[in-house]
């Protein structure tokens, strides 16, 4: 006897132009069992599945969640011998919701570099629609970063099978995991408060907004908030944030901070440049030592 | 008779066209449809950049991408004359996290690709979940890796000079109690003995005793006959060092010196796969061969008896795994925490040099080539493992995968003896 609640969604993981990032990081989650339970998994693209992917391109599965990672090229890219925007597009209409998992499936990412007239995220091509979003707009929820964090998909799936409404922003984000910027949490936060650059590479003190390239405090994410691989980030590491998770990913000089007149060229997300001056003029005109010591000093 | 087949969950795709002749495979084309075009990607971008753009060439050995994109930028500084020299810490904390990687990407080949595709093959079903073995080691190792990298995949937290993190003691005993939890699950599911045990075995026969998926996968290959089967060229080659590591290629029973100047790259028919050679000869590089390479005892052992065949080769890629876990705890036993982290300052630029960093990934030797000018990427090369293994080869011999493919009487056990080499398609397609 099935009764009504104990329906599994059927799940589709198909790929497009991808790296595998996203299939890896989501492999990855220490609650896969658990969250895979809630689901018939039709297809995964290394997963074992009860079809293989010719069937899979025939397009005569059933399916209702349809999850989709690397980005997408009208024709010359096939998944078992037929083209993949021919795939997408049929499942894409029988499904209830549809996900893109990864910068290059919701916004063209990496790969649309090597063709930027030709290739595109499913929905936008970096911010702009695409022809597609008014047809599938209703069903979409971005999940961008390169790659996903394994738990900001498990939270949509769960929501998806729980038949919770998930609040999005206008480019189709879930506000809870988007709506903070990937500076909320930094470990590095109080040197951001004060202005105090990290000295180099390599070291816990100090901020990388300034001079190495980070790009946290306008970079919607919570990598801060939901750590990666449930124990670090980037910027923990002294990494700057890349901004994968947005539509511009990747810029260039990944590395350096852009300057103007010494002040750095982006502001934090929302802050109106003359508040930023305003405040950052009040904290560098103290100086406070505690910043400028090592946190530990180890004795030789 | 010719026989298509398309071969998934390989990182991507694959099509194989098989030659049958008398109920015996005699010839293999592989192709690969589709080029991303990575290399081209990075042309005018800043130099440092190849580290945040090339882990994406792949999302399994994201990793070995960065190192190799790192050591290319480090060799460029020192060919334009500026000395690089890396703090053992630095150098330490990057053979552990690439060390990470291989064991995650070994051990999911492992329970992902060779168990179920062998279990059908054999038509043997243990009924395990091999996936979410895979899924616990890899979540476990990787953990390990991210304390120092940030995450896995697509860290960049390796930076000209050395790495950009500053661990604490906090941060190296975590690491450590992960690195013994993995030692537990592969004593417990793997090996079915104590590492230090495992390690002091001398005799092969020993081999097939124990518990454990590995002692299973070769006995149940010993059962059915298939220990000789996969044979191929028999020559080995290894480009990257490390404290485990030698470079250097092997023949019969010698090891001789290599150069990766002398490898080269050209393109093949009806496949956007590139071939690549050593001295105008096919090597496989993997874990076999940088066994063969190292004259790693137990291994060596194997493959005086079966050569160079599926037996050897999947032991030799589970087998590095129990080598990588105990140099791992000595790598963070031996961290000296107070050595600066990277020796290089952050204003430091050098705008004109040529490069070349080679790692060994989990699947062989990864070379990158970076050509700077006015602080950008003019020329940018990849050359990673699976282009070696499947290599079409020339008149006068088969590629090393297809010669191991041949003589097979089926395209099932074809394509087993091809996922034996851990095939990574979007490496393959970059």
């Amino acid at each position: 006897m099935t009764s009504q609640t104990s329906y599994k969604p059927k799940l589709l993981w198909l790929q497009s132009i991808t790296c595998n990032g996203n299939t890896h990081s989501f492999l990855n989650h220490p609650d896969l069992a658990s969250i895979l339970s809630h689901f018939d998994l039709v297809y995964h693209p290394v997963l074992e599945t009860p079809f293989n992917i010719e069937e899979v391109a025939r397009g005569e599965l059933d399916c209702d969640i349809l999850i989709l990672e690397g980005s997408f090229r009208k024709e010359g890219f096939t998944r078992g011998r037929v083209e993949v925007s021919k795939i997408v597009e049929t499942y894409a209409k029988k499904v209830e919701h549809i996900i893109s998992a990864g910068t290059c499936a919701t916004f063209g990412g990496i790969f649309k570099e090597y063709d930027p007239e030709h290739i595109s995220g499913f929905c936008f091509d970096a911010e702009e629609r695409t022809e597609r979003y008014e047809i599938y707009a209703s069903k979409l929820i971005s999940l961008p970063g390169c790659p996903i964090h394994p738990r900001w998909l498990s939270y949509v799936l769960m929501m998806l099978v729980k038949g919770n409404p998930i609040p999005i922003d206008e480019l189709h984000r879930p506000q809870e995991l988007y709506g903070i910027t990937v500076h909320t949490g930094c470990t590095r936060n109080e040197y951001f408060e004060w202005k105090i650059d990290s000295k180099g590479f390599g070291l816990k003190e100090g901020c990388l907004f300034y001079e190495q390239g980070c790009q946290g405090p306008y970079t919607r994410g919570s990598c801060n908030k939901i750590l990666w691989n449930d124990t670090s980030s980037k910027t923990i590491v002294g990494t700057p944030c890349f901004g994968c998770t947005e539509p511009s990913f990747p810029k260039t000089a990944l590395f350096s901070t852009k300057t103007n007149m010494g002040i750095p060229a982006t502001m934090p997300l929302g802050v109106p440049r003359r508040a930023y001056l305003t405040a950052t003029g009040i904290a560098k005109s103290f100086r406070i030592k505690r910043f400028e010591e090592r946190i530990i000093t180890y004795d030789n | 008779m010719i026989i298509r087949e398309l071969i998934e969950k390989i990182e991507g795709e694959a099509e194989l066209d098989f030659t049958f002749n008398e109920g015996k495979i005699e010839d293999v084309r592989i192709s690969f449809a589709f080029y991303r075009g990575m290399e081209e990607i990075l042309v005018g971008k800043d130099a440092r950049d190849a580290l945040v753009i090339t882990p994406r060439v792949c999302g399994i050995c994201n990793h070995a991408h960065l190192i190799a994109a790192v050591e290319a930028i480090e060799n460029g500084y020192e060919n334009a004359g500026l000395k690089v020299e890396l703090s053992s810490k630095a150098k330490a904390i990057r053979e552990f996290t690439l060390s990470c990687e291989l064991m995650q990407n070994h051990m999911t080949w492992f329970y992902m690709t060779i168990l179920p595709q062998f279990e059908k093959l054999i038509g043997e079903a243990s009924g395990e979940n091999h996936a979410l073995k895979a899924s616990y080691f890899s979540s476990t190792i990787t953990k390990a890796l991210s304390i120092f990298a940030g995450q896995w995949p697509h860290s960049s937290y390796a930076v000209p000079g050395g790495v950009t993190c500053d661990p604490t003691y906090v941060d190296v005993m975590q690491a450590e109690n992960l690195v013994d939890e993995s030692i537990r699950f592969y004593e417990e599911m793997v090996i079915g003995i104590p590492l230090d045990k495992y390690l002091e075995i001398d005799s092969n026969a020993f081999l097939y005793d124990l518990d454990g998926d590995l002692a299973r996968v070769l006995h149940l290959m010993s059962m059915n006959e298939m220990s000789d089967m996969g044979q191929s060229h028999d020559r080995f080659i290894a480009f990257g060092e490390s404290s485990l590591f030698k470079a250097g290629k092997s023949m019969k029973t010698r090891v001789y010196e290599v150069d990766s100047n002398y490898v080269k790259e050209s393109i093949q028919k009806s496949t956007v796969a590139k071939a690549v050679t050593y001295k105008h000869k096919l090597y496989e590089v993997g874990p076999l061969a940088r066994a063969m390479v190292s004259k790693e005892p137990m291994v060596k052992h194997l493959h005086k008896r079966y050569k160079d065949s599926i037996l050897t080769r999947v032991f030799a890629r589970v087998h590095e795994v129990a080598l990588l876990l105990t140099r791992s705890k000595e790598l963070l036993k031996n961290l000296r925490l107070d050595e600066p982290s990277c020796s290089l300052d952050k204003e430091l630029m050098i705008d004109d040099f040529e490069g070349v960093g080679v790692v060994e990934a989990a699947r062989g030797s990864l070379i990158h080539k970076t050509t700077v000018k006015e602080g950008l990427i003019s020329k940018y090369e990849i050359i990673v493992p699976t282009q070696w293994n499947l290599s079409h080869g020339d008149d006068n011999e088969n590629g090393i995968a297809i010669e191991a493919m041949v003589g097979a009487s089926s395209t099932e056990e074809a394509t087993f003896i091809f996922r034996t080499f851990d095939v990574c398609s979007v490496c393959t397609t970059q």
